[in-house]
């Protein structure tokens, strides 16, 4: 397995997305998720530089600006209003869901040789493997922390997951249907962002396994 | 017996390099420190002149203790001295001699083990905490160590140090991950080795706090010394194992000269040195329950190291 410049962005991608399990420090999170997708948009651009496709430079200019800039810059000014700089408690331990997700790197590496379309070319299985651990990265961090900006963190992990799956497979989509993924995103987290106002001001918390409990 | 000029002057070069090094790390670390604070800072060579004056006070010995005690800074100077011949802290020997993976890693632990069993010998209570701590971080930080080098052993096909480390194995020439990942792994995992900053604060002597400080707390003069000097010595071994990780993933070196190869091992330890002033300047100590959250990271590197070691063998 000898790692070419493509196979490394992807799977630098892929230790970075593991990497936000380590800690249950929001910002050092929301850092690693910044250099995580920055990782990303290296991948588009190389992409883009092997295929000629010069509309994916501009995917890869837009990842990089708006998902590895506005949205950390974004959530960091909420969490600096909000006022809570780590998060309560993770239902496992934040190193376990770390050595969790990385025994799930080599899981998802063993499924990607499964996959049947794959197993002709190595170049697609390797970015297949990033994609599906960054996935399950994504899903780690969702069902193991309590603060509802973890929870925003890991809906745009699993996000990227999805993203470099098909930009990895399918050497890109439409520019029109990215740019349209791009700001779905941008709104959705904007949206959480407030929401996130909004819960703080009427429980008090932003703690995802308490909002069960009805309050008026 | 022919004396070959040349190898006697290798020789030479080699153990001047190793015996007098290590206090210049430790000088330019903390000379970095004062300037980011600020300071002028003491001059680059103090830590040399430090140990010159240590040597000439007069000692003072706890009457409680043993023949451990006495024996322990002579024990470790003279293991850490066979390891600087033959650990690949640099990329420069001048003999062929085998190394293997884990006589290095346990010849380190046996210094831990001699340094814990004089902090315990003198009776006090703060060799006793300072050992526990140092015990429990070793504890955490083993299995990184064993498995990065290990991966680059089981890739190389050899548990033999001097050649996974010898510029002429060409299963890892086109490996810049697997170098980059281990070299990773190991520095974060020699910072805690080492009693540096996010694990032990090295310029304090509070007692909440304090490892490595806590357990040569009873030694003085020329012991003190000999114990500063061989933790110098083991800065440079270790840092140096890490930076030749990064120089092996680095291709360009793999077609470079020896002596190109010697001088940026060199210059590598002391970026390390400096890069670890800086860590240093702009972290905070970590408190003790959040010190396995940092030793997870070096674990999870080693993880991903045996992940593409495993990757390789398996293809």
């Amino acid at each position: 397995m000898v790692l070419d410049t493509f196979e490394a962005l992807a799977m630098l991608a892929a230790i970075f997305g593991i990497l936000i399990l380590g800690t249950t420090h929001l910002r050092t999170n929301l850092s690693f998720y910044s250099l995580h997708t920055t990782a990303i948009a290296a991948v588009t651009a190389w992409i883009a530089n092997i295929t000629h496709d010069s509309h994916l430079y501009l995917v890869a200019a837009a990842v990089f600006a708006i998902k590895a800039w506005v949205i950390p810059y974004f959530l960091n000014t909420v969490i600096k209003k909000i006022g809570i700089g780590t998060d309560s408690g993770a239902f496992i331990a934040a190193p376990l869901s770390m050595h969790l997700g990385a025994l799930l790197l080599g899981l998802s590496y063993v499924i990607s040789l499964q996959i049947p379309g794959l197993i002709g070319d190595p170049d697609s299985r390797i970015g297949s493997t990033a994609a599906m651990s960054i996935l399950f990265s994504g899903v780690l961090l969702m069902l193991t922390r309590r603060a509802a900006i973890s929870q925003i963190v890991g809906f745009l992990v699993i996000e990227n997951g999805i993203y470099l799956f098909a930009v990895t497979q399918t050497h890109g989509m439409p520019l029109m249907v990215e740019m349209g993924l791009l700001l779905e995103v941008l709104v959705a987290v904007m949206v959480a962002g407030l929401l996130l106002f909004n819960i703080k001001k009427s429980f008090e918390h932003i703690d995802v396994s308490q909002l069960t409990e009805l309050k008026d | 017996m022919t004396l070959n000029l040349h190898a006697v002057l290798e020789t030479l070069g080699f153990t001047a390099t190793f015996l007098l090094l290590p206090p210049l790390i430790v000088g330019v670390i903390r000379k970095t420190k004062a300037r980011f604070q600020n300071r002028i800072g003491a001059p680059v060579l103090q830590p040399y002149y430090d140990l010159l004056k240590l040597l000439s006070k007069s000692e003072t010995i706890s009457k409680h203790t043993s023949w451990i005690f006495r024996s322990t800074a002579a024990v470790n100077l003279s293991m850490l001295i066979i390891l600087a011949f033959l650990a690949p802290w640099t990329s420069f020997r001048p003999f062929d001699l085998a190394s293997d993976l884990f006589l290095v890693i346990y010849l380190l632990a046996l210094t831990r083990f001699f340094t814990v069993l004089s902090a315990l010998d003198a009776g006090s209570a703060f060799g006793g905490f300072g050992a526990s701590r140092e015990v429990t971080l070793a504890l955490l930080v083993e299995p990184s160590v064993i498995l990065c080098l290990a991966s680059l052993g089981s890739v190389s096909q050899s548990s033999d140090l001097a050649f996974v480390f010898s510029f002429k194995n060409m299963e890892l020439l086109n490996q810049p991950g697997l170098w980059f990942l281990a070299g990773c792994g190991l520095f974060l995992a020699s910072l805690v080795e080492l009693s540096r900053m996010p694990a032990d604060d090295p310029t304090t002597h509070l007692e909440l706090t304090m490892v490595h400080e806590a357990m040569i707390l009873e030694n003085s003069a020329a012991n003190l010394a000999l114990v500063e000097y061989s933790h110098f010595l083991k800065i440079l071994i270790l840092l140096g194992i890490s930076s030749q990780c990064l120089l092996h993933a680095v291709p360009y070196f793999w077609h470079s000269t020896e002596l190109i190869r010697a001088g940026a091992s060199i210059a590598c330890i002391l970026l390390m040195a400096v890069s670890i002033a800086v860590i240093e300047s702009v972290a905070v100590k970590l408190r003790w329950t959040k010190l396995p959250e940092f030793i997870a990271y070096s674990v999870a590197m080693s993880i991903f190291c045996v992940f593409i070691a495993l990757g390789k063998n398996l293809n």
